[in-house]
């Protein structure tokens, strides 16, 4: 079980949290949290492969998939593909609706986000879908049967099965067809899954990480079809609460390294610049042991930026990071690069948010050992402050 | 270059200095044409703004889409968006679904005033985005919280501003609209912003998640249409793809098709009320013709003079020609202020005809359309330089000769009455055959053409008419009047062609008003016998809202069941019937599936062509269909001839037997026997019915009739959207339509009618004018005032008499072509001919003292001049 | 000047004839007219009235156009001018004073006189200053922005005679030009139109009823019932 600690992988969590409530139309940094949604305030018990499916009950739910991929000649490649479940009315809210009722009428909005990073050809394609989960056009669902998980709209799916997990989807430009197969068990964060991420117990979420699957299959760029290999990142989180306020963004990064460790890093930035204390991380040896990183056992600093030309907003893309975690003897000391400038995300569409999220090349050196690795960053909240009025 | 300042010189000297002395005839002749103009451009402008906001409205709702995907005369199935989602080549898919609602009667009273209907929208938010445009007012850019709420709460809807303003509405108020029995409470959840939807239908409109109005109108499972929006690398065969993928009976079409129809259809009726309008103007033509024939005439020793000292007789037809295109350009610019006030009054009668006959158009605002201002100002010039020309070309036949005061010929009358009248009983001959000729679609030209030759004509044979009264009456008039009236009597019988002018003014009149007594007598009569015989039934059950939304939704299962049970008590015949609307090569109109037995029993179809026994024979075992008037004429089929649809999926393919009246609006109808449908499409389903109960006394009945609705309405409309209505209501209501669809036509003939009073009142004061010097003389012979009041009094009577002898034949032909031609060509509907004689005798009283009325003025002056002006000049 | 005998004759008419159709009946205006007379005479023309008088005058001005013979002023062969000939020779050829003075009422006195000069083309600027002129001449410069209405019968005859004389015609014609006036007036206007014969050597015919002008005239031509009684000459 990996203890990711409070923060864990809130990075998307937050995204998504504030996403929703964006897309809702309140601000959620002001609401502390909706009561008529089940709340986590304890151990998630999360059991496999029941818990891949959805939780439907819960405000919010994604499924989370990056990976750094090669063609046969060689191109290299990073992708992005996400489904986000997004419940629209509080459970029991559907005893009040009217009789006969519409097939319409569906609690919950499946959304996707993909984004195809051509490294070699210095180009970043991104694309959204959305639609309500009914009447065929989109879903979340589990076969009891057969424990194989569903999440589609309208053609873009993930299907995870025991077996693999199958990541397709088409955009005007691009298109993904990938297996994805996990290469270590997944990895509980948090207390079995039950991750803070704020300074009180609601504030949490239920959340777990496949930290490396096996990928192989086909891009499709300009209309051809081009076969891919690499590694993946898979998270699934859910949660009903919503962000703390004073949060401006934050900084997150998936990383894994050559030597067979994983690392999962999350910096929330505060209003002021400062990272908030329930910031973090998490360590996964080459045997699949997880350690939890705390805000001390972590140090970050931005070395170099790039201004959008197209939301004019700076990101800081270039850092070094060192991880010196109190409980364990690793030391990390990484230089983190992006391998393409622009890999910002407007999704006007779907949540209305502008975020930086791409492929890395990261070097530096392990308990004096160097290691080289790929991973993805996210940067969020550099466009609008995430509290900014609208 | 000089040529022209000298003509403009000339002009000023000559013709403005004149007009300027009188300046009560000036501004008689302008007030008559600027009705006139007035009239015409204010038709065009309403009908242009009908036109420009159904097209706006059409547009804006269908967005972006290439294609939309609709079932003519039902509705989409919804599982069909998924797929259409996942077709290839589609980069957006958006059901839609409409309805029109009504607010709640409270509502409707806080504002005092019934709210009207307005449209309620139907989409889904996260869809729609790619394929309309609409926001809601405080939402950012790339926020959709207005759009959240409408998937979250049942009860959201957006409203647009005007709407807003007119029912009196701000965010989160209730609005209360009608369903079935009681009202279902909206929450307003943000107001439209002003583009894309927010200023269709002039902005009176609503939008809800498309869930909300399926619940609300109970239309669970089905969607109006689809609409697609492409990708750009979408080929041919994606599209075929897209229709593959669809079940019989729904098609894949341009969004363009409905509005295509529409636009047709309006046009067509500007067409008409084009040419309707275009009557006043013209009868305005006989005020400038009179003006300027008088001016030509009584300067005539002044255009010899011009003559005389070297002035061209071009440069003179000029002068006249151009006094009459001043008159017009004048009169058009008097007429603006009249426009003005004139349009807002016929917008809302002409949108509501239209939104009657053929489309729901909601006007927010007017277009100057700059083409529009400049066809006025051109057809109300032409008009006037037209009425000029034959004055203009008479002036230029001035002999300088007439300036020496030589003997010779004093200008007699170049053509003789017997000639003219020759040439008129011509004209009046050719309008018969010119009327049959066949016309464009829905333009009666021949019918219009054949109205103008026949007042032509008819005003043509007034000259030997009058020689002929002045010839045979005289001596009659001497035994009983006296000398005066036998004057008066001469003076008719010499005048000729001037006179001829006051008389066609009369004409007219006396003709417009019998030609339009006799076409909405005839009409109104028609259709109301015609609901009486074929619209009868004492009850009537049928969709809520049924005919705004176009008859597409059948009434519900347990009604059908209900009324099966209501027909098994026995002692109440039910007749129901199915209704579809459908499209024939582009023309819609409505199939119609009744059980024809109790048809046969209870109502009756007017024929109008086809053997009555035999056809409903034919109709009654399925063998045949009969058509309406509407439907033949504007598909051409007849007797014979075999109608061919797809109804319901099923194909159709029979004979039509007969051809028979039906005056509902929007189109033609096709009659099927009901048995027969149901056989072919193995469905019953009904869109209404008809109720017809037994009591051997009228009292008997209407109670029966009263416990069987208060039942039908607990029993089916507490529950399912229908409406129970009285026959007698129904019919009333049938009649208030049509008297609303014609009130625009009767407006506009009531104008020309006007104009030609008041042509009637110029001329003939005019006409006295012209003879002050006879007048004189006669008063320095020996006249005593009574005795010249007296022969100008029989003066007029004799001309009016003339006139409206001859005026009401020229009117019931005129009627006779309303009838049986125009309205035909342009509707396709005739009607049976009946005569208002109250209203016809009435008017020659009526007329005859208007005419008297003008006489006073022209007495007045001539009794003014003193006799020893004779001497002078 | 006098007439100079050997110039060629202004006007010339041989069988000169004028006939109307009034009705179903034919009315002979003149017939059979033969006569030349010279550039510069000033000639009366009498006779009683349904003489032919003012027919033949009309005949002159180019108001009417023969039915037979010949007619010839000033080189113009007036029988067979058309129409826009006939107009030009009106212009710019004779110039015509009537009895009933024929001013048109909506023009003022400057106007009136203005008019043949600007209907032959003349540029309106020139044309007024000469018409000042010419008015100024006849007395009548305080009358020059009057309509004929506020004019006396003396001075509407002065302001015909200056308009006919606008265009510098070669042949002034008078159609009893005294008819319509007193006799101190009309002793005026007979004085005024031989001053213009005398000073200009301008050929004047009047047709007249009095003998007022029979001091000044050179030759006088009597026509009865629509041909020529007898020519005196002076």
């Amino acid at each position: 079980m990996m203890m990711l600690g409070c923060m864990g992988r809130t990075a998307i969590l937050m995204l998504a949290l504030f996403v929703m409530g964006w897309w809702l139309g309140e601000p959620a940094v002001s609401r502390a949290e909706d009561p008529d949604y089940p709340r986590i305030t304890g151990p998630c018990n999360c059991h496999f492969p029941k818990d891949h499916g959805p939780h439907p009950d819960y405000k919010t739910e994604w499924w989370y998939y990056t990976g750094n991929l090669k063609s046969v000649d060689g191109r290299r490649f990073g992708f992005q593909l996400t489904f986000f479940r997004s419940r629209v009315l509080p459970p029991g809210a559907e005893a009040s609706w009217p009789d006969p009722k519409s097939a319409w009428r569906a609690p919950q909005v499946i959304l996707a986000h993909a984004a195809l990073t051509d490294i070699d050809g210095k180009r970043f394609l991104h694309a959204e879908e959305m639609a309500r989960a009914a009447l065929g056009m989109a879903g979340a669902s589990i076969e009891p049967a057969t424990g194989a998980v569903d999440i589609f709209v309208k053609d873009w799916r993930v299907r995870i099965t025991p077996e693999t997990h199958e990541l397709r989807a088409a955009a005007d430009d691009f298109g993904l067809d990938l297996d994805a197969l996990p290469e270590r068990p997944p990895v509980l964060h948090g207390d079995a899954g039950y991750s803070l991420k704020g300074s009180t117990p609601e504030r949490s979420s239920c959340y777990y990480s496949f930290t490396r699957l096996k990928t192989t299959g086909d891009i499709i760029l300009n209309g051809e079809a081009l076969p891919v290999t690499g590694e993946s990142w898979m998270d699934h989180e859910f949660s009903s609460a919503p962000l703390e306020p004073g949060i401006a963004g934050w900084n997150w990064w998936s990383i894994q390294l050559a030597n067979g460790s994983d690392l999962m890093i999350y910096l929330l930035r505060k209003s002021d610049g400062t990272f908030h204390p329930a910031s973090g991380g998490t360590l996964v040896d080459a045997r699949g042991k997880a350690v939890h990183l705390g805000a001390d056992d972590v140090r970050a600093e931005a070395t170099g930026s790039w201004k959008s030309p197209h939301s004019g907003a700076v990101y800081p893309e270039r850092w070094k990071i060192f991880i010196h975690p109190k409980a364990g003897d690793k030391e990390l000391s990484l230089t983190v690069a992006p391998n393409l400038q622009d890999q910002e995300m407007r999704t006007p569409g779907t949540t209305g948010v502008t975020y930086w999220e791409g492929s890395i090349s990261v070097e530096g050196s392990m308990n004096d050992a160097p290691v080289k690795g790929v991973g993805y960053m996210e940067l969020t909240g550099y466009e609008k402050a995430f509290d900014a009025p609208m | 270059m000089r040529q022209f300042t000298l003509f403009l010189r000339l002009f000023n000297w000559f013709t403005v200095r004149m007009l300027k002395r009188h300046r009560w005839r000036v501004l008689t002749v302008l007030l008559g044409i600027s009705l006139g103009a007035a009239v015409f451009t204010s038709v065009r402008l309403s009908i242009g703004a009908s036109l420009d906001a159904f097209t706006r409205s059409m547009d804006l709702i269908a967005g972006k889409a290439d294609w939309t995907v609709t079932h003519h005369g039902g509705r989409v199935p919804e599982e069909f968006v998924a797929p259409l989602l996942r077709a290839p080549g589609v980069a957006a898919a958006s059901p839609i679904l409409t309805a029109y609602v009504h607010p709640a009667e409270d509502r409707g009273s806080e504002s005092g005033m019934e709210a009207p209907p307005f449209l309620l929208v139907g989409i889904d938010p996260i869809l729609d985005r790619a394929v309309r445009s609409w926001g809601v007012e405080g939402g950012g850019p790339g926020r959709i919280s207005g759009g959240t709420d409408l998937i979250t709460d049942p009860g959201a809807i957006l409203i647009g501003k005007p709407l807003a303003e007119l029912l009196r509405l701000k965010t989160n108020d209730r609005l209360p609209l009608e369903r079935l029995r009681s009202a279902q409470k909206f929450r307003v959840a943000g107001e439209l912003t002003t583009e894309g939807l927010g200023l269709a239908e002039g902005g009176k409109i609503a939008v809800a998640d498309i869930a909300t109005l399926q619940e609300f109108t109970g239309l669970i499972g089905v969607v109006d249409r689809i609409d697609i929006l492409l990708k750009p690398t979408a080929t041919k065969q994606d599209v075929e793809r897209i229709r593959s993928l669809l079940p019989p009976g729904v098609v894949l079409e341009r969004p363009s098709e409905a509005r295509e129809s529409g636009k047709m259809m309006i046009r067509s009726y500007r067409l008409n009320l084009s040419v309707l309008s275009f009557v006043s103007l013209f009868v305005g033509m006989f005020l400038v013709y009179s003006l300027i024939a008088l001016n030509a005439r009584a300067r005539r020793r002044e255009l010899a003079i011009l003559r005389s000292i070297g002035a061209t007789p071009r440069m003179i037809f000029l002068l006249f020609l151009t006094e009459g295109g001043l008159f017009g350009v004048f009169g058009w610019l008097a007429a603006l202020p009249i426009s003005t006030f004139m349009v807002r009054r016929l917008l809302s009668g002409i949108s509501g005809a239209i939104s009657h006959l053929f489309v729901r158009v909601s006007i927010d605002r007017l277009n100057l359309d700059p083409w529009e201002i400049a066809l006025s100002l051109a057809a109300t010039t032409g008009i006037s330089a037209l009425a000029a020309y034959q004055p203009a070309r008479e002036a230029m036949r001035a002999s300088p000769r007439e300036a020496i005061d030589a003997e010779g010929g004093d200008g007699a009358e170049r053509t003789s009455p017997r000639r003219l009248a020759a040439l008129g009983a011509l004209l009046i001959a050719s309008v018969w055959p010119i009327s049959r000729a066949p016309s464009p679609p829905e333009l009666p030209l021949p019918g219009y053409i054949a109205t103008f030759l026949l007042f032509s004509g008819f005003s043509l044979l007034s000259p030997w008419c009058l020689q002929f009264v002045g010839t045979r009456v005289p001596p009659l008039l001497r035994r009983i009047q006296g000398e005066p009236a036998y004057l008066a009597g001469r003076y008719v019988r010499d005048a000729g062609t001037r006179t001829a002018i006051s008389v066609g003014a009369l004409i007219t009149a006396m003709a417009l008003f019998t030609a339009l007594a006799t076409m909405v007598h005839s009409f109104r009569k028609t259709v109301d016998n015609w609901a009486n015989e074929s619209i009868s039934g004492d009850l009537f059950i049928r969709h809520q809202m049924s005919e705004t939304n176009q008859y597409r939704d059948p009434l519900p299962e347990e009604v059908v069941r209900k009324l099966i049970e209501i027909r098994g008590r026995g002692g109440v015949d039910i007749l129901p019937y199915r209704r579809i609307p459908l499209r024939f090569g582009g023309h819609p109109y409505h199939y119609e599936a009744l059980d024809m037995d109790v048809f046969r029993r209870r109502s009756r179809f007017l024929f109008v062509r086809g053997d009555a026994a035999r056809a409903l024979e034919k109709l009654a075992r399925g063998e045949g269909v009969l058509a309406s008037e509407v439907f033949a004429s504007k598909t051409g089929l007849g007797v014979g001839d075999r109608y061919r649809a797809v109804v319901e999926g099923v194909a159709i393919d029979l004979p039509i037997v007969g051809i028979a009246r039906d005056y509902r609006t929007q189109g033609g109808v096709v009659w099927h026997s009901l048995r027969a449908l149901e056989a072919l499409t193995g469905k019953r389903e009904w869109t209404g019915a008809r109720m017809f109960l037994s009591g051997s006394t009228e009292q008997e009945r209407s109670a029966a009739t009263e416990n069987l609705r208060s039942e039908l309405i607990r029993d089916c409309a507490e529950r399912y959207p229908v409406a129970v209505t009285t026959g007698k209501d129904l019919r009333g209501e049938i009649m208030r339509i049509f008297d609303e669809t014609f009130a625009v036509t009767t407006v506009l003939l009531l104008i020309a009618l006007l104009v030609a009073a008041l042509g009637i009142t110029t001329t003939l004061t005019l006409l006295v004018i012209e003879r002050k010097r006879q007048l004189n003389t006669l008063a320095a012979i020996g006249a005593g005032r009574n005795q010249l009041r007296s022969m100008i009094l029989w003066e007029s009577l004799l001309m009016v008499g003339v006139g409206e002898a001859v005026g009401l034949a020229c009117g019931f032909a005129l009627s006779y072509i309303l009838i049986f031609v125009i309205n035909r060509q342009s509707f396709g509907w005739t009607f049976i001919y009946s005569t208002d004689w109250s209203s016809v005798l009435m008017s020659l009283p009526l007329i005859l003292l208007t005419a008297l009325v003008a006489a006073i003025p022209a007495i007045r002056l001539v009794l003014g001049y003193s006799p020893a002006m004779a001497l002078k000049e | 000047m006098n007439a100079s005998p050997g110039a060629a004759p202004l006007i010339e008419a041989k069988g000169l004839t004028r006939t109307y159709r009034m009705g179903a009946s034919n009315v002979v205006g003149v017939s059979g007219i033969d006569l030349v007379v010279a550039s510069g005479e000033l000639a009366t023309l009498k006779g009683a009235s349904g003489s032919g008088k003012s027919t033949l005058l009309a005949l002159l001005a180019g108001l009417d156009q023969p039915t037979s013979g010949s007619l010839t002023v000033a080189g113009n062969d007036l029988q067979k001018a058309t129409e826009a000939e006939l107009t030009r020779y009106r212009r710019d050829v004779t110039g015509i004073v009537f009895q009933s003075f024929n001013l048109l009422p909506t023009l003022t006195v400057l106007e009136n006189v203005c008019l043949p000069a600007l209907l032959a083309g003349k540029p309106y600027e020139e044309t007024r200053s000469k018409a000042s002129g010419v008015v100024e001449w006849l007395g009548l410069r305080e009358r020059r922005d009057h309509l004929p209405s506020q004019l006396s019968g003396g001075e509407m005859q002065r302001t015909a005679i200056a308009r006919a004389l606008i265009n510098d015609p070669r042949l002034l014609l008078a159609d009893e030009p005294t008819g319509n006036l007193d006799s101190r007036n009309g002793a005026i206007v007979i004085e005024l139109l031989a001053e213009l014969n005398r000073a200009s050597g301008r050929t004047v015919v009047i047709a007249t009823h009095g003998d007022m002008a029979d001091a000044y005239a050179t030759m006088q031509i009597t026509l009865k019932d629509g041909a020529i009684h007898k020519i005196l000459r002076k």
